[in-house]
């Protein structure tokens, strides 16, 4: 059975996000062979990007312009890609797991009346992979219908594009929708980048696991053996209050690619780890040997770290004659 | 007199208590009842659902706590408000619909489901709409996902189905003073928000984060343990909505390619450090 493969192209301050080529390489992964890619925005800017995407992949793309559709908004893309995407054909409709791929792909896959399957990290044996329970289980998906809407885990395909022969064709289609409900008042900046991250060659962080508020203090002793160093936080020890936000690494706070990082009470949650996987040597501690963080870990140590960090700092100062001082 | 008149002008004027003269909202939270901890539960040998085992505690879907929350805000801001808390599954989420209750809700729906098996998110949207669809709701919030199956999109298949505004991932948010709007912030990558006004009625996925969920309250509690909960029993609208793309569950095989330290705990520890100091790190 034929089916194409809709790509939908996401885009910020007029740059194509890195993820709309890992959705490319996915789709190769897929055996897919007509390929769309479909671009949405206003003109001019879209039309480079849509050139831009035409050259580096050598397949067709489809650019939807209106002058409504400068800046993303969920029932422009719901309303514009259900006119575009004909679903008399089977088709896949893929669009990257970022905040605004799933806010509409779900609309999407609605207004179409086709299943939608989320968070895809890997295909194995033709079959969608995706994670529950923070990691702990594999669920295996099959879309339920010959069309569906999917959408794909930022970084679970490589995004670079190693294509050089000739370019697709650009077809530039005005679309006529009305300015819609929706207001956009445009973005806003709420994370203070000053925690250090960039200068930090060790970034320790704390996850739930570290157990309450206090042990913060053993996170903040490990950080303070290491000369340039930095403490991060799960967005959940956020949320408790233990660490504020500036400090959180993951998909909605920081991303961080430091020589050495050590998870303490991390359970290893995909959210997290797209975070910080790309740091060069990761330490893991958790109670749990079945952690998800253990997959991504070159060290891994089944501890509470409430006993264990106590022991490294007992024998650093051992080792090295000093005592360890408390504070950072 | 004048008195009288100030403090009527500054309720009109403060944001508290914007909605003063308003009829109050009629806003609907979809709780979910996730298991306390993933250490309980297994995959079924056919592979077809999740077991769970007799030391499963279940407890409110952490986001869900938030959109709970949020919804008593709005309601505390606009006088004559109601909430309704609903929850879909078998017997034993009845428990998350009382949790809501004791935590403020006015009243609690169950939809019943009467296996204990996955339901997908077009599902369970499906049937929350087929209950929703008659009852005038004014605002409906939910968690950005369910801490369990962690799909992120019930929120946004209910709002298709009802035709609502929706946006996902809200850490902000405030209805206007005519009740026709509502500005939301929602957070996107890199600590960004995206700053939006939709129409009402709306639908939102409340982030965690946005705001601190409270405690049940002594009198919600008493309140609670003698409300009754209302049953609907479940109305797919369409063919597509008993549909599931879920078709087996297992562990994850790669185990990772890091290395476990072995021993006690002092053998660890200096393990570790050695490592560290080869790696020139200390």
């Amino acid at each position: 059975m034929k089916r194409s493969f809709n790509i939908i192209a996401l885009h910020c301050d007029g740059k194509i996000l890195p993820e709309t080529y890992e959705l490319f390489n996915f789709v190769r992964d897929m055996g897919g062979e007509t390929i769309t890619f479909i671009i949405l925005g206003s003109e001019p800017h879209v039309l480079m990007m849509a050139r831009e995407l035409a050259e580096k992949t050598g397949t067709d793309v489809i650019c939807a312009t209106s002058k409504y559709l400068e800046n993303y908004y969920a029932q422009g893309y719901r309303d514009v890609l259900k006119g575009l995407v004909s679903t008399t054909d089977p088709c896949f409709i893929c669009i990257p797991h970022t905040a605004s791929g799933y806010d509409f792909a779900p609309l999407l896959a609605a207004a179409l009346n086709i299943p939608c399957i989320t968070a895809i990290e890997d295909i194995q044996d033709s079959l969608f992979i995706r994670s529950m329970f923070g990691g702990r289980i594999r669920a295996q998906a099959r879309p339920s219908a010959p069309s569906a809407v999917l959408t794909v885990q930022p970084g679970a395909w490589e995004g670079s594009a190693d294509y050089s022969g000739p370019g697709g064709t650009v077809r530039i289609l005005p679309v006529d929708i009305p300015p819609g409900k929706t207001v956009i008042h445009g973005f806003k900046k709420s994370l203070s980048h000053d925690v250090g991250f960039c200068d930090a060659e060790v970034i320790v962080s704390a996850g739930r696991g570290i157990g309450s508020e206090q042990n913060v203090t053993l996170i903040k002793r490990l950080a303070a053996l290491f000369p340039r160093s930095a403490i991060g936080a799960t967005r959940a020890v956020c949320d408790l209050g233990w660490l504020g936000y500036r400090h959180q690494i993951g998909i909605t706070g920081n991303t961080v690619s430091p020589r050495l990082y050590i998870a303490c009470g991390i359970s290893g949650a995909v959210q997290h780890i797209s975070g910080m996987k790309n740091s060069r040597i990761i330490v893991a501690i958790n109670t749990d040997r079945h952690a998800a963080i253990f997959r991504t870990a070159t060290y891994c140590i089944v501890e509470d770290i409430k006993t264990f960090i106590p022991l490294v700092l007992e024998e650093y100062s051992r080792r090295s004659g000093n005592p360890v001082n408390g504070s950072s | 007199m004048l008195a009288i008149l100030a403090a009527l002008l500054y309720l009109c004027c403060s944001q508290r208590l914007k909605g003063a003269f308003s009829t109050g909202m009629n806003i609907l939270v979809c709780v979910k009842q996730v298991p306390d901890s993933a250490d309980t539960i297994s995959v079924s040998e056919d592979s077809s659902r999740i077991m769970y085992n007799d030391g499963t505690v279940f407890r409110l879907n952490r986001y869900d706590e938030f959109a709970l929350e949020e919804a008593l805000l709005v309601k505390e801001c606009f006088p004559g408000s109601r909430v309704d808390a609903i929850s879909v599954g078998p017997e034993r989420v009845r428990q998350a619909v009382r949790k809501a209750l004791e935590t403020g809700a006015d009243h609690g729906i169950h939809v019943r489901v009467e296996s204990d098996e996955y339901v997908s998110p077009l599902t369970r949207a499906s049937l929350i709409a087929g209950f929703a669809r008659t009852r005038g709701y004014d605002l409906i919030l939910t968690g950005i996902m369910a801490e369990d199956d962690m799909e992120c999109q019930v929120g946004q298949i209910l709002a298709e189905k009802l035709s609502f505004a929706c946006a996902t991932s809200v850490m902000f948010q405030e209805i206007s003073g005519d009740e026709k709007t509502i500005y939301v912030e929602r957070e996107i990558e890199g600590g960004v928000r995206e700053c939006i006004t939709l129409a009402m009625p709306a639908l939102l996925t409340i982030q965690s984060g946005i705001n601190t969920p409270r405690y049940p309250s002594l009198s919600n509690v008493m309140r609670a343990r003698s409300q009754e909960i209302e049953v609907a029993d479940p109305q797919p609208a369409d063919s597509l909505s008993m549909e599931r793309s879920i078709i087996g569950l297992g562990y994850p095989k790669d185990a990772g390619t890091g290395e476990f330290l072995e021993g006690t705990p002092s053998d660890k520890a200096r393990e570790l450090l050695g490592i560290l100091h080869e790696l020139s790190m200390i």
